[in-house]
C-alpha cells in the first residue's frame, strides 16, 4: 500500500493518530499538498460516503472517520496555504429559520468537506437574508439548506427566492432534511435535493464541476 | 358488556381477539393549545405538554376524546447535577442549561428540536464523578400530576402505561448524539457503563412507582433510535452495546405481565427483529416520510409484533377528507387482520388539522376499527 492509500485507510478506518502520522510523514517526504489532500484524505473520506450511502457505515463510523480527517488536515493546512492549494469550492450551510436542528446539518458538514468543499456553516435558525449575506462575503459555488420540521420547509422556498432575486449569478442550491423531499425541492426551484448526508455532498461536487 | 379500554388494549397487545381498534395520539404543542381553546370545556386544559402549569384536576386532550391509554410515571432522568439555569433568552427563545450540564436552546412557544449547544459530561472521568447522582429517588416523579391522572384512569377502565424514556434517548441528553455515537468505537467500555448505569436506574425508578401503588398494565417507553435515513448505529453496535440493556428492562416489565410499547421515530426497519428478541410487544409511531408502512410490516412481522401508528400527518394536514379516509382504510385494513393495532398518527397532530377534521377523523378510525 503506498503512503496516500495508508492515508486513505486511515481515514476509512476513523484513526486520527495514523492519519496525522501518514500525512507527517507524507509532508516530510515532499509529497505536493494537492496530492496529499486529494489522493489520501479526500480519497478516503469518499469512500467513507459510499459505505455510508450504501448501509455499511453508519453515523458513528462517519464521525470518527471524520475526526481522522480534521487530524490530518490541521497538520496539511499550513502546506496548503504556503502552496496555494484551495478548496475545490467554496459552500454556505445552515439550518432554515425556526429551525434549530443541527445533526443532519453537522454530518453534511463532515461530507462536503470530505468532497473537498471549503464550507462555511452558518448555524441553525438562519433567516434568508443572512444566506445572502454570506454568499456577498466570499466566493461561494454552493447553498445547502436543512429542514427538520414541515412547518419551516416555507423558509427553504423564502430563501430560495431571495438567492435568486439578489446573487446574479446565483450558486447553485441543495436541499435536504426529514420532511424534504424531491418534488419539494422541484416545486421550489432549487438545483438538487440530498436524501441523506453522503447523497447531499455527492451531489453537490456534480453540481459544482468538481468530479 | 363492551369491553374497557383497559381489556381492548391488552388483548390487543397480545394480538386476541378485541371489538375494536384501541386509540390513542400525542399533539404538537400548538395544536394542543389550538384544539383546547376552540373546543372551550372550562373542564379542559394543556395538561399534555403544560403539566407543571396545569392544575392536575383538568381533563387532557386524551381524557376528552376518550382514548383507551393513559400514561403515568415520567421520570425524570436528569443527573441533578447542577441547577436548571437560563443563559440566555429573547422573546422567541430560550438557551437553558440543564441538570445534565448540557446548554441546549429552546423554542419558547413552540415545539421542535432544541439546537445542542454544548454537552457536560465529555470523558469517563466526569462521567464516573457524576454517575452516583442518578439515584432513584421519589421526587423524579411529578406525584401531583399523575396520581389524579392514575385514579381516574382506573376509575374508568383505561389501559395504564408507566410512561419513561428508553436508554439512547437518557444517554444522548447527556453526552450529546455525537459524543455517544463516537464513543461506541473509541471508548467503548466507557459508553457501555453509561448505558448499564441509566439502564439501573430506569429500572430502579420502575420499582420505585410500583411501591408508591402505581401499578400498570403496561409500557410505553419512549427514544428516537432513528432518523429518516435509519438508525444512528449499525444493528451490530445495537445489539452491542443497547439489546442487552434494552432486555433487562424490558424483562423487568413482563415479569409483571406488564406488555412493551417501544416509541422511536424514523427509519427501525433493520432493527426491528431485534426489538422483537429484546421483548417489544408493539411499536410507535411508525414514521412515514421515514419509510415505514404498516403495510409492508404487518405481513412480516403482525405474528409477533403490533403496530400503534403510521397514520401520515402530511395527509392528515391536507385536511382532504378523501384523502385521509384513503390513508385510514389503507392502513387500517392492512394492519387489522393480525389484531395488534393501534391507531396513532405517524408522529404527532401538528396544528395543520383543524378540530373538525380531527374529530371527523377520530369518528372514522372508530367506524373503521370495529372488528365483525
Amino acid at each position: 500500500m503506498s503512503l496516500l492509500q495508508t492515508i486513505a485507510q486511515a481515514v476509512i478506518d476513523g484513526d486520527e493518530v495514523a492519519a496525522a502520522k501518514h500525512v507527517q510523514e507524507a509532508l516530510d517526504r515532499n509529497l505536493s499538498a494537492k496530492q496529499i489532500l486529494d489522493e489520501g484524505l479526500l480519497t478516503g473520506m469518499t469512500e467513507v460516503g459510499r459505505r455510508f450511502r450504501g448501509g455499511e457505515y453508519f453515523i458513528p463510523e462517519v464521525l470518527i472517520a471524520a475526526e481522522a480527517m480534521k487530524a490530518g488536515m490541521n497538520l496539511l493546512r499550513p502546506a496548503m496555504l504556503k502552496q496555494g492549494v484551495k478548496a475545490g469550492a467554496t459552500a454556505i450551510i445552515g439550518t432554515v429559520r425556526g429551525d434549530l436542528h443541527d445533526i443532519g446539518k453537522n454530518l453534511t458538514v463532515t461530507m462536503l468537506e470530505g468532497a473537498g468543499f471549503e464550507v462555511v456553516d452558518l448555524g441553525v435558525d438562519v433567516p434568508p437574508e443572512r444566506f445572502v449575506q454570506a454568499c456577498r462575503e466570499r466566493d461561494v459555488k454552493l447553498v445547502a439548506m436543512s429542514a427538520l420540521l414541515t412547518t419551516t420547509m416555507p423558509e427553504m422556498a423564502q430563501t430560495v427566492k431571495k438567492l435568486r432575486e439578489e446573487l446574479a449569478p446565483t450558486p447553485k442550491i441543495i436541499v435536504g432534511g426529514a420532511p424534504v423531499t424531491q418534488n419539494y425541492a422541484d416545486e421550489i426551484g432549487a438545483d438538487g435535493y440530498g436524501m441523506d448526508a453522503a447523497s447531499g455532498a455527492d451531489l453537490a461536487k456534480r453540481l459544482c464541476g468538481l468530479n | 358488556m363492551p369491553m374497557t379500554s383497559r381489556e381492548r388494549v391488552a388483548r390487543c397487545l397480545r394480538r386476541q381477539p378485541h371489538d375494536r381498534v384501541p386509540m390513542f395520539d400525542w399533539y404538537w404543542l400548538e395544536a394542543e393549545e389550538t384544539y383546547v381553546r376552540e373546543i372551550g370545556d372550562p373542564r379542559l386544559g394543556c395538561g399534555i405538554h403544560h403539566a407543571r402549569t396545569t392544575p392536575p384536576d383538568k381533563l387532557t386532550l386524551w381524557d376528552y376524546f376518550d382514548f383507551d391509554l393513559v400514561q403515568v410515571a415520567w421520570p425524570d432522568q436528569r443527573l441533578r447535577m447542577v441547577e436548571p439555569e437560563v443563559l440566555e433568552e429573547s422573546d422567541e427563545w430560550v438557551l437553558l442549561r440543564d441538570g445534565n450540564d448540557a446548554v441546549m436552546r429552546w423554542w419558547k412557544r413552540k415545539m421542535g428540536t432544541p439546537e445542542h449547544v454544548r454537552f457536560g459530561i465529555d470523558t469517563p472521568e466526569k462521567w464516573a464523578k457524576v454517575k452516583p447522582l442518578l439515584t432513584a429517588s421519589r421526587d423524579r416523579v411529578r406525584w401531583e400530576e399523575f396520581r389524579p391522572r392514575y385514579r381516574r384512569a382506573k376509575e374508568q377502565g383505561k389501559f395504564i402505561c408507566f410512561a419513561g424514556v428508553e436508554i439512547i434517548e437518557s444517554v444522548k441528553d447527556t453526552l450529546g448524539h455525537e459524543m455517544m455515537c463516537k464513543a461506541m468505537l473509541k471508548q467503548p467500555d466507557w459508553v457501555r457503563d453509561v448505558f448499564e448505569t441509566y439502564t439501573q436506574f430506569e429500572i430502579d425508578m420502575f420499582y420505585l412507582c410500583l411501591a408508591e401503588g402505581l401499578e400498570c398494565d403496561g409500557a410505553f417507553i419512549y427514544g428516537d433510535i432513528a432518523y429518516k435515513n435509519g438508525p444512528f448505529m449499525s444493528p451490530r453496535h445495537y445489539r452491542e452495546f443497547v439489546f442487552p440493556c434494552h432486555k433487562r428492562f424490558f424483562d423487568e416489565f413482563h415479569k409483571r405481565n406488564m406488555p412493551v410499547i417501544l416509541h422511536s421515530d424514523g427509519d427501525i426497519r433493520l432493527l426491528l427483529p431485534h426489538f422483537i428478541e429484546a421483548g417489544v410487544d408493539m411499536i410507535n409511531p411508525l414514521e412515514s416520510r421515514a419509510g415505514m408502512d404498516v403495510r409492508e410490516l404487518a405481513p412480516q412481522y403482525g405474528d409477533r409484533l403490533g403496530f400503534c401508528g403510521n397514520i401520515d400527518v402530511t395527509v392528515l394536514t391536507t385536511n382532504d377528507r378523501e384523502r385521509i379516509l384513503a390513508e385510514l382504510e389503507s392502513k387500517m385494513k392492512a394492519a387489522m387482520p393480525y389484531r395488534g393495532y393501534m391507531y396513532h398518527s405517524d408522529h404527532s397532530i401538528p396544528p395543520g388539522v383543524t378540530l373538525e377534521t380531527y374529530r371527523w377523523l377520530l369518528d372514522e378510525v372508530r367506524r373503521i376499527g370495529r372488528y365483525e
